[in-house]
């Protein structure tokens, strides 16, 4: 990948929380101390995740199953829009 | 059946929920309790079944997990016994994976972390008919190629697939596939070094322990890691491509439908409430119908045996040891089934976790997460389980938190106290609901705010995650709902025939024994053992408006709250000569000066205590064991004993002053 798509993407990366509900996304970068008990619930990278609700604890789908995360956890995953 | 006719070991391991009990069910012919929610399984258990071709063997279900990297100490159970390490246990022959069909990338992770440890596996890709249902294609021999072990679509729940599952464990098994993937020369070479190592240790099974090492060190996140996560990850995404198709779903399913109220930060909290007092409601209007009948029948069997025996000893240990006594426990019985139906209800249609996703709000107030309430609403039924399931809590100083404060959650013993003690308080079913609700109330908020003073003391800083799986609705399975209440009723039965009877019996002896010459009943009681250690502790209870025989059938209680009913049904029934049920003999109860005994304040202070007490011997033995140290189980008893006692000093001393009767 060139330097200026590797900006651009990473100008698009945000966290889930910051994330707008009820759209697609694909997770780029799991990174922070609950990474492996995200990982291991399903949010790895690559996978696909839609956000359904805003909040403290927020709703999102990753591969047909509901998923409630609080918002400390939300702010470790990084993702793009899929 | 022998074990020396089992020929091989299969452990069942999978994710939570992903229907791994009810396939333990459906292949052993058992029947463990099943709920919809995660971390059902929180300890070993094991079966036996056979294959079609004769083969018997061993199935061991295992505590639910993610991944082999264990966050909480049940999860730690399932990762040493596949490496071999858990002590006394041999590492199993073959390993059953189950995996939820409709949330297959999710749980392919831990299918490839099972392969990579070097075991035989086969798939029992459950819940297959919901992913149909879902407009999922899946394609299972694409999958058992790329995996290369054999998937079998099946559904445990409508036992579908069963027998194509025991056919596809052809013994001897097929040997293991091994890695799927290879990495760099460099890590393949530290996955070699580590695997001699775990060798030179004679450590059982060295390749698993090599690579378990290696993917999931102990230092998280390490370059190692990340890249074998990446490579597994991968590996999954090619092997769903050919095997796995999604619908493109858009729309909105029922469950999201109905999460859109249940969930709701003002709507669910009505429906949380609403679902909470009708189900105390029925279990008050429905519940007195039977009572009826029972304390009927006891009462009729008194007056029975009364007019077929000749007066004397032995007449009045049926009478006011045995019959009062068991008796006095058994009318509770509708209740009991009643609560355990509601429970196991809400369980099974997937009710719970959204429960506890609308608690994490409330709980994160007090330093807990939505994770301590799963165990906390196990406690309403027993402290037990209840602290047992603390086990699916990651972190150490949160669990040990919420086992302090766990027996302050009302248990299904008390209710029989409770449903005493109530209609001298008020009288109408809806108003004795309300403070039926409001006992449940008062100790669930004295928890959690005792939660609140204690995180900080134990040294628990971090704030609490909240990381929870809210599976979609589902109608209940019936003959689970049905299984678990009858287990619980037949418990509650066994224990009023034996311990309560035994109680009872013991009690009857102490209340007539030794005998004075007055004919005075009054005198006699006084004079017997129990009225002699009833004058030791009345001035300790006295402060709080109970007689002697309150005192000494508060201490009976601590074998079991429900011998409070029968101690008291026993201890009075002696001051009346004609038999009668048991809300008779207590109503009819008088003080010395003639002063009915059983007033509203009496019965409020005697509450106060019931709420706070901890009665319960194996609740400490439980908490020991689970803490690993007596220091907090006698802890624990010591101050809530402590508690219960002043806020029934609190509750009589303050309602005399303002003039409460």
């Amino acid at each position: 990948m060139s330097n200026l798509a590797l900006h651009l993407e990473r100008d698009s990366a945000l966290t889930l929380s910051q994330a707008s509900t009820g759209c697609d996304f694909q997770i780029r970068a799991v990174d922070g101390p609950a990474c492996r008990q995200l990982r291991d619930i399903g949010f790895c990278e690559q996978m696909r995740v839609r956000k359904l609700t805003n909040g403290r604890n927020m709703l999102c789908t990753v591969c047909g199953t509901r998923l409630a995360l609080s918002k400390d956890l939300a702010d470790q995953i990084q993702v793009i829009p899929a | 059946m022998s074990s020396s006719s089992i020929e091989a070991h299969i452990a069942l391991i999978g994710n939570p929920n992903s229907g791994k009990t009810t396939l333990f069910n459906a292949l052993t012919g058992q029947n463990q309790k099943v709920s919809n929610y995660a971390g059902a399984t929180v300890s070993r258990k094991s079966g036996q079944f056979f294959t079609p071709h004769g083969h018997q063997f061993e199935l061991i279900d295992l505590p639910g997990c993610y991944s082999l990297s264990p966050n909480s100490p049940d999860e730690e159970v399932t990762r040493d016994f596949l490496l071999g390490d858990q002590k006394g246990e041999t590492p199993p022959d073959l390993i059953l994976c189950v995996l939820d069909a409709t949330q297959l990338e999710r749980h392919l992770q831990l299918l490839l972390q099972v392969i990579d440890l070097g075991y035989s596996v086969v798939v029992a890709l459950n819940k297959i008919d919901s992913a149909e249902a879902q407009g999922l294609r899946i394609d299972p021999t694409s999958l058992s190629e790329d995996f290369a072990v054999p998937f079998v679509p099946l559904s445990a729940f409508n036992e579908r697939g069963i027998v194509q599952l025991k056919q596809a464990l052809r013994f001897p098994f097929p040997s293991a596939p091994g890695r799927l993937w290879k990495g760099p020369a460099e890590l393949e070479e530290s996955i070699a070094l580590s695997t001699k190592v775990a060798e030179e240790e004679g450590l059982p099974k060295p390749e698993a322990h090599g690579i378990q090492r290696i993917a999931c060190p102990e230092d998280a996140d390490t370059e190692a890691e990340k890249f074998i996560v990446k490579k597994r990850t991968e590996f999954i995404q090619r092997a769903v491509e050919a095997g796995l198709q999604r619908p493109d779903d858009s729309a909105q399913d029922l469950t999201d439908k109905i999460d859109a109220h249940a969930l709701h930060p003002i709507k669910g909290w009505f429906l949380f409430s609403g679902i909470m007092f009708a189900v105390f409601w029925t279990i008050f209007e429905f519940a007195s119908i039977p009572m009826d009948w029972i304390d009927g029948a006891f009462g009729s069997l008194g007056e029975w045996v009364t007019s077929k025996m000749n007066e004397g000893d032995f007449q009045s240990l049926i009478v006011d040891g045995v019959i009062a006594g068991v008796g006095g426990v058994l009318i509770f019985l509708p209740q009991i089934v009643l609560l355990f139906f509601f429970i196991s209800l809400l369980e099974s249609s997937g009710y719970m976790a959204r429960a506890a996703y609308l608690m994490d709000r409330v709980m994160s107030k007090v330093g807990l997460s939505g994770k301590s309430f799963l165990p906390i609403l196990s406690g309403y039924a027993c402290a037990i389980p209840g602290v047992m399931a603390t086990r699916t809590i990651s972190n150490a100083k949160e669990r040990l938190a919420t086992i302090l404060i766990l027996p302050w959650t009302s248990c299904s013993a008390r209710l029989p106290v409770y449903v005493m003690l109530v209609p001298f308080l008020v009288t109408g079913s809806l108003s004795q609901t309300a403070i039926m609700f409001g006992i449940y109330a008062v100790g669930t908020i004295t928890a959690l705010l005792a939660a609140k003073f204690l995180k900080p003391r134990l040294g628990a800083t971090e704030p609490p995650q909240f990381l929870l799986e809210l599976p979609p609705y589902q109608k209940p399975q019936w003959s689970h709902v049905f299984h678990q209440v009858w287990e619980r009723a037949f418990s509650f039965v066994k224990k009023a025939g034996t311990l309560i009877l035994g109680i009872s019996i013991l009690l009857w002896f102490l209340g007539t024994y030794p005998k004075s010459n007055s004919d005075d009943p009054v005198v006699q009681q006084e004079n017997s053992a129990m009225g002699r250690a009833g004058k030791l502790i009345e001035p300790i209870v006295s402060p709080l408006g109970w007689d002697a025989r309150m005192g000494t059938a508060m201490l009976t209680s601590f074998a079991a709250r429900e011998v409070f009913v029968s101690s008291l049904a026993v201890s009075y029934s002696a001051d009346s000569d004609e038999p009668e049920s048991v809300r008779e003999t207590v109503t009819n109860a008088k003080r010395s000066d003639g002063s009915p005994l059983f007033t509203p304040l009496v019965a409020l202070s005697l509450l106060a205590f019931f709420i706070y007490a901890l009665q319960c011997l194996p609740t400490t033995a439980v908490v020991k064991r689970e803490t690993g140290s007596w220091k907090w189980a006698l802890g624990q008893l010591g101050g809530m004993t402590a508690f219960a006692y002043l806020a029934a000093l609190a509750v009589y001393q303050i309602g005399k002053l303002i003039g409460y009767s």
